[in-house]
């Protein structure tokens, strides 16, 4: 949870400079990049490979085994899902799937299927194939149930076909029928979120002959440690995406290649090498030294220096919240007062002007506001430090003392520096009469584990979306009571399980945009912002297009000729 | 500070007799040797001013080093050095200056607490080896081994991500990291003023154990144990700056630890690269205060070099 699992950029790197970094210093900054690209008017070409750094490699290529941006990344270049999200967007649009259809009581879903797709190893791709990797996702077994190994299955569809731990819950997968060119899939109620879930790059359609012959059921080892023993996911990934595995070199470099048998337009780029490069300030240096032609997650403080040095900055669009949370178990904070008056005490303003990149905005709800549901008129809560003052007065509580909490070694889009954001606020409490207890912790596990059991009162974290429903949003925060949040008022939990359950997409919406101005009049935390994510690319590099759920591809993209 | 306490060290044992006497000679010649010493006066100079600025820091700090106040911050754009802020703006609008100042005053507070926390212990240990000897010396000795086998860093991270992050456990850990240097130190000293001929009288006089140990060996073998006590407190300097550069420091990260400005401007070393060299500069600049401080007096307290 809190994409635990999902994009961990740690900056541990940046703790091993020790005093060289005084040094460094008077270094770094006159090491500017020349201009490489001496003329880019010309038209791009197809070819040449693209080097592009990340912050580290997948931890498996099999998609129904990773749920951390750096494993989806390599994942969808080599697979595809039935269905996708329209470039830059989130809404569903077809790819494995021509055509898909709900029945009228939304449990059974017919994919047409595309023809003459084939798997990187010659297999055909047909319904077969499709029911296969349903199949085998839902008859996981021991490790291969743990959130950590399927977090996506779990998300998506809860339970299994035997659950290992009853607190699973009942599977809202039932069977996949193949009729033909079309694959039925029944699901045990409706769900609103299910095609949405689908465009994950975790319900890839995989190879069914490469998944039984690279093993790639054989895990061991512990939910915490799960052991991968079979080469599917390290070596032998056969998907039907635009590129196929040529090498995987751990620690140094992993290269996609071409599939000429891609049943679309075949990828522009010869080859991509992803390598990975774990120090963001590490990253930025390999693409100013032309070491690689792109790179993600570029650090607000450098968007204008590499502007200004001539590279290319790609934006996501905001799909992600940071957000100063509250345990309303804990005193003070189960008085509605001092949860206004924390709300009013903060200068989001002033924060996300100066610490995030142009673009983003300061947060006035738990999603973002391109999402449907979004309410357009909630209670708002400005930076005021006499009406802080004045609430905590009228709370009845003298001398408020609230716990604070901030990860440390993280760095995450919507928060680039916790550390940085936690001074902000805590300054901004303290001037409101608040007294400020600080405490931080590692970000995984000691921080998560510490929020998850409640631990923390005030508490600096975030969301980033994986699909484009508000569920994946309020829904995995109040859907369901948590110990991290501490009670909410109790028609929050209903309204948003009816929301979820609800098939009129109309209807859905005005579910969402009431109970959006409800949690914000109960004042959970205090939403502050939404970023933009950016990536960085050498000047010339075209047809990269960022995606707000990261459903990025490279075959688009092309080189300068 | 261990310049006076040679000083009174000195004045106190001069009428302990003729040991004391000795013992002040060598303090007043020390001394006399020290003024003459570039090395010293470059090292007390550097020290006192450390000091003067811990000690005085609400005085002469022009701002709050805590206020934070983000107006004209952008990311990776903090205004530079100019009239108001002489060093500039760090990354939350926070005055440089007054950050350095008050950051003198962790540094100097964090070292003088570890130090003499790992001093008593350290010496407290070394006095019953030293004293003892036998199977007591052997305990203690090798309880003194094991701890300086583990890396003395390592050994205070150990103890710091132990005790959680606190200013305390910084302290502690240090300390912890001092123990075994002065256990070490005093012992050996101990035993090689035991066997001098003055203990040796003292003994024939049928003046007790216990006498010659606290009154003549102990004060006799204190002079290794000042410098140390000296270079010591430059290595607490930079292991506090250090566990806080490794995220080990306080809790509150508002705190101006020298250590924690250094990492925090790793971020944005290329666009603001001034404020890793204030921290940067204050913590060599006070070690080197200490460690010229302490080259000198090992040299001045060196009976092999009086003249």
């Amino acid at each position: 949870m809190h994409n635990l699992r999902r994009q961990s950029f740690p900056r541990r790197g940046a703790l091993a400079l020790g005093l060289a970094g005084l040094l460094v210093g008077t270094a770094a900054c006159g090491g500017n990049s020349e201009d490489t690209g001496r003329d880019t008017g010309s038209a791009a070409q197809t070819g040449g490979t693209l080097v592009f750094g990340t912050s580290s490699d997948p931890v498996s290529m099999d998609g129904a085994y990773v749920s951390d941006g750096e494993s989806l990344r390599v994942v969808r270049q080599l697979f595809e899902t039935l269905v996708t999200t329209v470039p830059g967007g989130t809404e569903i649009e077809p790819l494995l799937a021509t055509e898909y259809e709900p029945s009228n009581d939304g449990k059974t879903w017919t994919f047409t299927l595309r023809k003459g797709v084939k798997f990187h190893d010659g297999t055909a791709f047909d319904a077969k194939a499709v029911c296969f990797n349903f199949d085998r996702w839902y008859n996981f077994k021991g490790v291969q149930q743990s959130a950590s190994v399927s977090y996506y299955w779990q998300t998506v569809f809860s339970g299994y076909a035997n659950n290992e731990d009853p607190s699973l819950g009942q599977s809202l997968y039932q069977n996949c029928e193949v009729k033909g060119d079309q694959a039925v899939i029944n699901l045990t109620s409706s769900s609103a979120s299910f095609l949405s879930g689908l465009a994950l790059a975790s319900f890839s359609i995989a190879s069914p002959t490469a998944l039984q012959k690279f093993e790639a059921d054989k895990v061991t080892g512990t939910g915490k440690e799960p052991r991968f023993e079979g080469t599917f996911g390290t070596k032998n990934p056969v998907g039907t995406g635009p590129f196929k595995l040529e090498t995987f070199e751990p620690n140094n470099r992993l290269v996609l290649a071409r599939f000429e048998d891609y049943w679309g337009d075949k990828a522009k780029l010869d080859k991509v090498i992803l390598k990975p490069i774990a120090d963001g300030p590490a990253r930025r240096q390999a693409l100013e030294s032309g070491d690689i032609q792109g790179y993600d997650l570029v650090a607000p403080g450098d968007l204008t220096a590499l502007r200004g040095a001539g590279f290319q900055i790609l934006e996501r669009p905001a799909f992600n919240v940071g957000y100063v949370g509250f345990n309303t178990a804990k005193a003070p904070l189960d008085n509605p007062k001092i949860r206004q008056a924390v709300a009013h005490a903060l200068n989001r303003e002033a924060l996300v002007r100066a610490k995030y990149p142009p673009g983003a905005e300061v947060a006035k709800q738990f999603m973002p506001p391109s999402l449907f549901g979004y309410a357009k008129d909630v209670q708002a809560y400005p930076y005021d430090v006499a009406k802080a003052k004045a609430l905590i007065a009228e709370s009845g509580v003298t001398n408020p003392t609230v716990e604070f909490w901030y990860p440390t070694g993280v760095s995450r889009p919507y928060m680039p520096d916790p550390a940085a954001n936690f001074q902000a606020f805590s300054a901004d409490l303290t001037a409101a009469g608040f007294t400020v207890v600080p405490k931080s912790a590692p970000w995984n596990p000691d921080y998560l584990n510490t929020v998850d059991t409640g631990g923390t009162g005030l508490r600096l974290l975030g969301w980033t979306g994986d699909f484009g429903d508000p569920d994946n949003f309020i829904g995995t925060f109040f859907r369901t009571k948590q110990p991290a949040w501490g009670p909410l008022e109790e028609s929050i939990y209903a309204d948003l399980e009816a929301a979820r359950s609800e098939p009129d997409e109309d209807k859905r919406t005005d579910l969402y945009e009431a109970v959006n101005k409800k949690i914000m009049a109960f004042l959970p935390g205090v939403p502050y912002v939404h970023t933009k994510p950016a990536l960085a690319f050498a000047k010339g590099v075209q047809g990269y297009v960022p995606s707000p759920v990261s459903i990025e591809d490279f075959s688009k993209v092309s080189l300068p000729s | 500070m261990s310049l006076t306490a040679g000083a009174d060290l000195a004045a106190g044992s001069a009428d302990s007799g003729a040991t004391g006497e000795q013992a002040a000679g060598l303090y007043r010649d020390a001394f006399r040797r020290l003024r003459r010493s570039p090395t010293a006066i470059v090292g007390a100079a550097l020290v006192a001013l450390f000091v003067f600025v811990a000690v005085f820091a609400p005085l002469l700090a022009p701002y709050s080093p805590t206020a934070v106040d983000l107006t004209d911050i952008r990311p990776g754009v903090f205004p530079g050095p100019s009239a108001e802020h002489p060093l500039g703006l760090d990354q939350l609008g926070r005055d440089e200056l007054s950050r350095i100042i008050y950051g003198a005053r962790y540094s100097l507070l964090i070292g003088i607490v570890s130090l003499s926390l790992g001093a008593v212990v350290g010496l407290a240990l070394g006095l019953l080896a030293g004293a003892f000897g036998g199977w007591v010396d052997g305990l203690v000795m090798r309880l003194v081994d094991i701890m300086l086998a583990v890396p003395s860093l390592l050994l205070a991270i150990g103890v710091a991500a132990l005790l959680g992050p606190r200013l305390l456990s910084v302290m502690i850990a240090i300390a912890v990291v001092n123990v075994p240097i002065f256990a070490r130190l005093l012992r050996g000293s101990m035993l090689a003023q035991r066997r001098s001929d003055y203990a040796l009288a003292a003994r024939s006089l049928g003046v007790t154990r216990g006498r010659i140990v606290l009154q003549h060996v102990f004060p006799n073998s204190l002079a290794p144990v000042i410098v140390q006590g000296t270079l010591a407190l430059a290595t607490a300097i930079i292991e506090a700056a250090g566990l806080a550069f490794l995220g080990l420091g306080s809790a509150d990260p508002a705190i101006p630890e020298w250590g924690r400005m250094l990492a925090e401007t790793n971020a944005f070393l290329a666009s603001a690269p001034l404020l890793a060299l204030w921290p940067g500069l204050a913590i060599v600049l006070s070690v080197m205060g200490f460690y010229l401080l302490g080259e000198a007096l090992r040299e001045a307290l060196d009976p092999k070099l009086r003249r």
